[in-house]
This record gives C-alpha cells, structure tokens and sequence, in this order.
C-alpha cells in the first residue's frame, strides 16, 4: 500500500524523560534513556564548573569598588554598573563592538551562503577538496591570517598594486586603523565556520525541492528566494547568531587590524585589566559584553519565533 | 722526625693549594646548577640579545635563562595578577612604573657589593631597589626620500606631522606600548601641558590624523618597509633598525620648548621579592651592565647604556652619533618625564576616550 510508505517512521531512540530517575528501574525497561542521560553527566559537570561557577566569579568580581593595583574592595556594591550605564564613553565602545560584529555577521552570511550552497550541491570529489580546505583554514591561527590581510592590504601590497594598476581605486585601499579593517579582518577571521555552517545547512535540504520548483517553472532566483531560503532561514539566523557571538568576543583582529583606533569592548577589557589593573571595572565591562550578547541573542530568537508565527497565519 | 717535616710540608703545600684555589676568580664565580632564572623582558631583539649573550655564560654556570616576554605595564600586571607568587625573578621596568614600584611591595633591595659592573654607573642609577639599564631616546623617524617627494622640510617638532599631506601617513606609539606613556607625555608637553594636564597633549595627537597606534615597535619597521607610512613617532632604535633593513630613514629629536630638545626614556631592573633565586638575580644585574654587553646591546637594539664605558665607545661609531644623542650637553637637554606626578589609570582613561571620540 502506497500509505505505508508515507507512514511516519519510528524514532530510533524514545525521547528523553528524566522522570525515570525518580523511580525504580524495570529489566528492560528506559534502558537506552538512562545511558543517554548518564552521558549528559560529565558535560553537566564541565558546564557547570567551567562556566557557571566562572561566570559567577566575575560577574561577583564585578560588584566591587577597584582600590588599584587589583585590589577590591569588600562591600557589594553597582557603582561600576552606574558608571558604565551612565558613561556615554562605555557605551559608545559597546555600540562600536555591536556595529562591527553586525556588519562583519552580515558580510560573512552573504559571501559564506553561495560557496556553502556551491559545494553542498556539488557532485564531483572536488566538493570534498573544497570542505577539506576550508576546514583547514579555520586551522591557521588568526595572528598568521591578519598579518597575511596586512601584508596583502599594504600600501605597496599585491592587493594595492592591482588595484592601482587596474584603475579601479585612486589611491591604496588603507584597512589598518578603521572600522572597515576590522569588519574585514573579522569576517576573514569567521568565513570558514560560517561555511562549515551553512553547508550542513544546505545538505539537510533535499535537492528534489528545487527541483520541483524549477519543474513547475521557477527561475533560479525565484528558487533561491522562495524555496531555498525560507527553507534555510532557521539555519542561516542560529549560523548568523553564532557568528555575531564570535564577533563580539574577538579581540586579535580588533587589536591587530585596528591599530588601537577601533575601540571595542574586548579591547577596552584588556586595557582596563593590563593598563589599569582594575579587575572590578573590567569584570564590569565583561558582564556588559554577556549580557548584550545575550539580549542580542533572546531578540533574534523572539523576532524568529514571531516572523515564523506570522507566516503561519498567513499561510 | 723526618716523617713529621715531610708530613707538615705535604699538609702546608696543600692547604696553601686550597686557599689559593678558593681565592680564584674561578672559584669565586657561583654555580646555579639547576636554577631557572625567570626574566619578564620585551620580547623580539630585546629578548634575542640577552638569549644570545647571556644564556651562555649563566648555562655555563649551571643555569637556564627564561623569558617572559611583554611590554612591563603587561607584566606589572601578571606580577598583580600572580598574588605574591612571583611569575618571574627579574624584571625591566620603566621609569614610568617606578612611582607604581613605590607604592607597592614587589622588590627586594639590591646588593651593590656584589654587582662590581655598578662601579661605572652614576650614583643615580643605584637606587636601593631598582639599577639603571638602558635609556632610551623617543623622537621622530621619518622617511627622507618621501619626505622630498611631498616637498616636506625634515620634521622638528610633533607638530610637524599634522601636515595634511601626511593623513593617514604617521604611526605614534599606543599608550599600551613600551613607548607609550613616554610618547604620551613628551607630547603633552611639547603641547603646552604637563604631568598633571596632557589635554593639549590629546588635542595634538587629534591633529595628527594618524594610520594607527602602534603596540610593538616592530610594527614601526614593518610599515616602513610596507610603504603604509611616512614618518613615525618611536625610539631611535626603531629608527636604526628600519635603516638597517634598507628604508632611507633618519631621526629627529623633537623640539619640546625653548630649553628641551628630546626625549629620554629610562629603563631599570628590579629583583622580584619572593623569589628563590636571588643570588642567580643579582648575577643576571651585574652582567647587564657589564661595559661589554652594554654596547652589544645598544648597538643592536639602539638604545643608549647606562655604563660610562660603554657609552663612549658607542659615541665613536658614526652611526649612532647621527641618529642619538650622546654627548653629555645633549643628554641633560632631553625631557624627563616627572612620573611621580602621573596618575597612569587617568592618562589611560584620557588615551581611551581621545580614541573613542
């Protein structure tokens, strides 16, 4: 019978019910579950003592008066928070750090998606020679692939001279000390993850989809917008928010590339920790970093949730 | 009784041998067999020219040198950050961080009776727990031929490299640098400011349009030779070391007023208290100041030494006598930034916020 081919197959494992810890075991009986949540145990303990109780620490840290030379003091206090919310300097530096990790996201996305989509649909080996490289350049340090952007980038670097030569640009195309060298340098530092992403991505939707669509008489672009897309859209915003994450935190290229000009705040927590040794306002700054990740984070989710429920109503 | 004689004679010869031994200068040198010595130095020539010269001889006596590279307000901030374990024995630290020692408690006074090579040092470069090092010269390198082609005169003064035809063309150390708070300071100075107020000093480096900050002094040499820039605010050394590499460059002690011209920035080595090596420290101490690793030092890294001796040998070569400043009327000339009157988190604070706006 034709149905019994678009019947639903059994999950291969039963989902996960924690109740069964509270009560006895039964031969036979949640076997598979119970090895399952035995093997979340030592993750647990990694998360909670690498994370939580680190987290914890600084964000502790972070309620204390500096007294210099990394001295704090006892009393429990938000004079770091006050200054930090009401200082338009550190706000500032937060507004830069979003800025740049946003259109360095941004950036990244749009050129990671045609090489990830390229390579998954890919039929010959050299799919997998082109997955190889770009996994093993998300293996070169940073350091050795801003200074590669430098060298390339240099007055008298290749990228200059070809441009000059080819009359495309006036003068040198000047990276070092802006806010566009680090968007460079940031995405040039996340386009092998974001490709990585994204290919798994695209793989886990079925050629036949296009396919159909391009059979019932979609151009590729229409394809590409009304099938591809919506189809990856939970993919490319998860990938997207995991880039922007890596973004906000990133300090080689900021530090390299922007010469001490761009002023984020992974920069400024150095300089507050290294400079000024004032461990309570860098703990501080730190939190602000987290918690407008975090906020950036639960408002992309919440605007998924919401453009995935208006598109349900409508359909 | 023959016996006897030959007995006490054979007894006087060899305690005459052992006394004579243990008189020697070979004798006299201390073993550190297996003792690590730990020494928080810049990184890069710095740390290649000690390794190179005074590995050796400390393997000779037994031990091993360690580096913990970094600029010192970094590794003032491990030797913070590491609570009374000391993360190394010896450091170099700027004038700028002496106010800092002072206030602190991380060094151990230091025993002049057994570092012979301070002999050829001024009395102010022995205090009780710091020794002079190295000092040097903060100015401005600039490239001549570019400076011909944009018909620039060679600069004087920091002032001069506001000229529009060098936006985006001039590097200036970070406050974060080795040269940083020195740089910082000397230009508020030339600005009109002081110590206690470098706001003309931010105003001028606002002027100045520069392509970046930079963090390591290596970087002065490496946009040089990229082209990326045209004249730099560093160290003669960096000035030498980009000569060295081929780029025609020259350096210019700035004017800073009517009376100073130049900047000198001094170095000092500290014995870190707690630490279990004390005796191999003040060996390390004696040996940087010894007249011969001075001037192999200076002349490699472009930095003037602190020991008269070496001093004078280096003011024969013609090199360095074009690009420092030597004689002992140019020297007293120069700035000395009074650090005691610095307040380095609010200069910070003030370097920060020039930045962001």
């Amino acid at each position: 019978m034709p149905t019994d081919i678009a019947a639903p197959r059994a999950p291969r494992f039963k989902p996960l019910n924690f109740a069964f810890l509270r009560r006895k075991a039964t031969p036979g009986d949640e076997g598979d579950s119970r090895v399952w949540a035995l093997m979340l145990v030592p993750s647990l303990i990694v998360f909670v003592v690498l994370l939580v109780a680190s987290l914890g620490l600084f964000i502790e840290g972070s309620l204390h008066r500096d007294l210099g030379y990394g001295r704090t003091g006892t009393e429990w206090e938000i004079s770091n928070y006050l200054r930090v919310f009401t200082d338009s300097f550190y706000l500032k530096c937060l507004w830069i750090t979003v800025k740049v990790s946003a259109m360095a996201t941004i950036g990244t996305m749009l050129l990671a998606f045609p090489v990830a989509y390229v390579i998954a649909r890919l039929r010959s080996r050299w799919a997998m020679l082109l997955l190889a490289g770009i996994v093993a350049s998300t293996f070169i340090t940073i350091v050795i692939k801003v200074f590669g952007l430098m060298i390339l980038f240099a007055s008298n670097g290749f990228m200059n001279r070809t441009l000059l030569a080819l009359g495309i640009v006036g003068e040198p195309v000047v990276l070092l000390g802006s806010e566009g060298g680090v968007v460079v340098g940031l995405m040039q530092f996340t386009l092998g993850f974001a490709v990585l992403l994204l290919y798994s991505v695209v793989q886990t939707i079925p050629r036949s989809y296009e396919e159909a669509a391009q059979a019932l008489g979609a151009n590729r672009l229409r394809v590409a917008r009304r099938v591809l897309l919506p189809l990856c859209l939970p993919g490319i915003s998860v990938g997207g928010l995991m880039i922007f994450n890596m973004c906000m935190g990133a300090f080689t290229s900021a530090a390299l590339i922007g010469g001490g000009k761009v002023m984020t705040l992974p920069i400024l927590i150095q300089r507050t920790i290294m400079m000024e040794v004032k461990y309570s306002m860098a703990a501080t700054l730190a939190a602000l970093l987290l918690f407008a990740v975090i906020a950036v984070n639960l408002l992309s989710i919440f605007l998924m949730r919401r453009m995935r429920a208006g598109r349900k109503v409508i359909a | 009784m023959p016996s006897i004689l030959g007995n006490f004679l054979r007894l006087s010869a060899a305690a005459f041998a052992v006394a004579t031994l243990a008189a020697s200068p070979l004798s006299a040198q201390q073993r550190f067999d297996g003792v690590t010595l730990r020494v928080a130095t810049f990184g890069g020539v710095w740390r290649d020219i000690m390794d190179k010269e005074l590995s050796p001889k400390f393997a000779a006596l037994g031990g091993k040198l360690e580096f913990i590279t970094g600029s010192p307000q970094v590794n003032f901030a491990k030797l913070i950050a590491a609570r009374g374990r000391p993360p190394f024995d010896v450091m170099e630290i700027l004038d700028a961080q002496t106010g800092d020692f002072a206030k602190t408690d991380f060094l151990l006074p230091i025993d002049y009776s057994k570092i012979p090579n301070g002999q050829y040092l001024s009395d102010f470069q022995k205090q009780k727990m710091l020794i002079a090092s190295w000092a040097t010269q903060e100015g401005i390198c600039y490239n001549v031929d570019k400076y011909k082609e944009l018909g620039l005169p060679a600069p004087t003064t920091y002032k001069d490299l506001a000229n529009p035809a060098l936006v985006g063309k001039v590097m200036i150390p970070d406050i974060n640098s080795g040269g940083g708070l020195a740089g910082f300071g000397a230009m508020a100075y030339a600005a009109g400011g002081d110590e206690k107020n470098v706001a003309p000093g931010v105003e001028l480096i606002k002027s100045l349009k520069t392509l970046k900050f930079w963090a390591q002094g290596d970087q002065v040499v490496l946009s040089f030779q990229s082209g990326d820039i045209v004249a730099a605010v560093a160290h003669t050394g960096w000035c030498l070391r980009t000569f060295k590499q081929g780029q025609p460059v020259a350096a210019v002690h700035p004017t800073i007023n009517a009376k100073t011209t130049g900047v000198s920035k001094d170095g000092w080595l500290g014995v870190i208290k707690g630490t279990p090596n004390e005796a191999a420290a003040t060996w390390f101490l004696n040996q940087y100041v010894d007249a011969d690793y001075q001037l192999t030092f200076s002349i490699v890294g472009g930095v003037v030494p602190v020991n008269t001796k070496a001093i004078q040998r280096m003011g024969e070569d013609p090199v360095f006598a074009k690009m420092m400043q030597l004689k002992p009327e140019q020297m007293a000339q120069q700035l000395h930034i009074d650090y005691t009157k610095v307040n380095i988190p609010e200069w910070v604070d003030q370097w920060n916020r020039m930045v962001v706006k």
